[in-house]
């Protein structure tokens, strides 16, 4: 039990969240997306606490297969183990600290710290050391040294998720009834997903939420923002997102899902039209397996974001981290998702149709990155991170009768699930342990 | 990593020429913004190639060492995405491209070899891209190019260009110009 690693004294919460964030009035300040103190807290309270997307299992196939990633700001190794389960180790040497695992990706048969030659296998056992005899002289129990675990790993249809805090609910607990609606996009054809080859990581200066807010639930900056790569892509402006008859915002703990149900709105952006052609064609064995609802969203106008920064596009295709580094900067790690079972041309026109589209040489992401990054910047000003943002719309769309899961709001052009991400951020800030996170969720936990 | 293909001989003194020339307009267009003359000096089959880099120890190579064809890039176009980009560009609802991003493109350590292929060239270049946007924002990209010129009717063109970076991690939000 060594090698667990140490719960956090979380530091004194801060006293002026109320300032900075009113959701009852639909209202944030700047003051969240610059503070340092703010961050703080965050790699504790929200960090250090919650379910953390690690990997897709596509990504780790054999034993010994392995990705480096970070939870927060903490460095981590993802590696599959003999048995076929997977273990997250701090990617630290519990010597002096150094970086165990200096690559991104491979397979190994253990890893090795540079500095004093310790070893470890992919368990995590300390199995050696340069100069071993001089421990074993001072008494040393490698048993107790291993690299440190994270308290939790849980998986989700291929997406690999980690806590380090072993009082956190389970991972099913924590998502919910989102996972109806995950389904739709990874778990649409016999199979489920695999993540195409490589990661593009690119840096914005731009605070973590204010990225993580617009895939849970701001479709209404699409038409707008992205009105010049529409017109690229296919030769006019994208879906007016206000004549779709039907369309929804589902948030439950900080997680938030916006969704219309034209099927393809979001592959037909990627101007490729075998694409739009493989969605019709699957989408009849899609309402089979998931029913007709869902098979109207496996393409659809939508964006999701499971709390706290792991965030996609079905359609795109598109799967991000937004790594925080800073109240002030993020590393932004994206994958292609693709169904295992789809053709090869498929699969490699999704991998550059993401590419064209949701990339840092994208031409959709081009005008989002200087938006995320003047939010985050104005705040600098202590008059401007004081003032006021309005997050007000859709205040009484909540949905009393609906055979839906979670907590459902009527409309996709709506600040329901902007709200309900900051609401739960702000529980998150305001308690000490998880049995002091108010349950807010007031839909139901299972489909009808 | 990139390497060579075969041992190729250097080109005539006059063609190094031409194809410095052809490089240095390119540039010169890109920092003008004069994407549709740009276009032209692009061959119709044009692979205009910037692979995602991977930070991977030595005994783990991908297929081409540190970048892998079949995995994430930055670019992977043919001429119709190239021109899907510009066609962003020119949007007047473009809106991160006003005020205009002020760009330099430097280009040296240039060579050039007679290619396999009838009127090709194989030219090796490093490059850096230097961007300012607003008031104080500054992007520095540099890396090495290989291309393959070809001899058109209509002068040089270029048919094949792969980018490598040195970052696994590209140190600014976006690539919002060609490399």
């Amino acid at each position: 039990m060594s090698n667990i690693i140490k719960t956090l004294d979380v530091t004194e919460r801060l006293d002026n969240l109320k300032q900075v964030c009113d959701l009852d009035e639909g209202r944030i300040a700047g003051e969240i997306f610059y503070s340092q103190s703010i961050y703080e807290q965050e790699l504790e309270k929200i960090f250090a606490r919650c379910w953390l997307f690690v990997a897709h299992e596509s990504q780790l196939v054999k034993t010994g297969d392995y990705i480096t990633t970070t939870m927060g700001e903490d460095e981590v190794i993802v590696v599959r183990q003999k048995d076929g389960s997977i273990k997250v180790f701090l990617n630290a040497c519990p010597h002096r600290g150094n970086k165990v695992c200096f690559s991104e990706s491979g397979t190994t048969r253990g890893f090795i710290c540079n500095y004093h030659g310790w070893s470890f296998d992919t368990a995590g056992n300390l199995v050696g050391q340069h100069e071993s005899g001089i421990y074993e002289a001072s008494e040393f129990d490698k048993s107790k040294w291993g690299l440190r675990e994270v308290a939790k790993v849980d998986t989700y249809k291929g997406l690999v998720f980690a806590t380090f805090d072993p009082e956190s609910p389970s991972l099913q607990e924590y998502l919910g009834p989102m996972t109806w609606y995950l389904d739709a996009l990874f778990d649409n054809q016999e199979g489920g997903t695999e993540f195409v080859g490589g990661c593009i990581r690119s840096t914005y200066e731009c605070n973590w939420k204010i990225a993580a807010e617009n895939f849970v639930g701001d479709i209404l900056h699409a038409g707008w923002t992205h009105d010049s790569a529409a017109r690229a892509m296919l030769g006019g402006a994208v879906a007016k997102v206000s004549d779709f008859e039907e369309s929804y915002s589902v948030n439950w703990n900080g997680h938030g899902y916006e969704f219309a149900l034209d099927t393809v709105g979001n592959v037909a952006v990627l101007g490729e039209s075998k694409l739009n052609r493989y969605i019709h064609t699957i989408k009849p064995s899609v309402a089979e397996r998931l029913g007709d609802f869902r098979s109207n969203m496996i393409a659809s106008v939508s964006s999701c974001t499971i709390f706290p920064n792991f965030s996609f596009l079905p359609g795109q295709n598109t799967v991000r981290v937004w790594q925080p580094r800073g109240p002030n900067k993020i590393e932004l790690f994206t994958w292609v998702v693709v169904n295992k079972s789809a053709p090869d041309d498929i699969k490699e026109m999704w991998r550059k149709g993401a590419m064209m589209t949701f990339s840092p040489t994208g031409v959709f992401e081009m005008d989002d990155g200087e938006n995320w990054e003047y939010c985050t910047k104005t705040a600098k000003g202590r008059v401007t991170a004081k003032q006021d943002l309005y997050v007000g719309l859709g205040m009484d769309t909540f949905m009393e009768d609906t055979h839906l899961p979670g907590n459902v709001y009527q409309g996709q052009l709506n600040e329901a699930n902007s709200r309900a991400f900051y609401q739960y951020w702000y529980d998150l800030l305001s308690a000490h342990t998880w049995s002091e996170v108010p349950n807010r969720n007031k839909g139901k936990v299972e489909a009808e | 990593m990139f390497t060579q293909s075969a041992a190729l001989e250097s080109v005539s003194q006059d063609v190094f020429f031409e194809v410095a020339a052809f490089l240095n307009k390119e540039a010169r267009l890109l920092d003008e913004e004069r994407f549709e003359e740009w276009l032209g000096l692009i061959h119709e089959d044009i692979h205009y190639w910037m692979p995602g880099i991977e930070n991977r120890r030595r005994e783990n190579p991908l297929k081409q060492g540190f970048y892998d064809k079949d995995h994430m890039a930055y670019f992977d176009d043919s001429l119709r995405d190239l021109q899907r980009r510009v066609a962003r560009f020119r949007q007047p609802s473009a809106w991160a491209e006003n005020p205009a991003t002020r760009n330099v493109h430097q280009v040296n350590n240039l060579e050039a070899f007679i290619a396999q292929e009838p009127n090709t060239y194989e030219v090796y270049s490093t490059f850096t891209s230097i961007r300012s946007r607003g008031l104080d924002e500054e992007y520095v990209i540099y890396g090495r190019r290989y291309d393959t010129l070809i001899r058109t009717e209509s002068g040089l063109k270029l048919l094949k260009r792969l980018i490598l970076i040195p970052n696994a991690t590209l140190s600014c939000k976006n690539i919002n110009t060609f490399l």
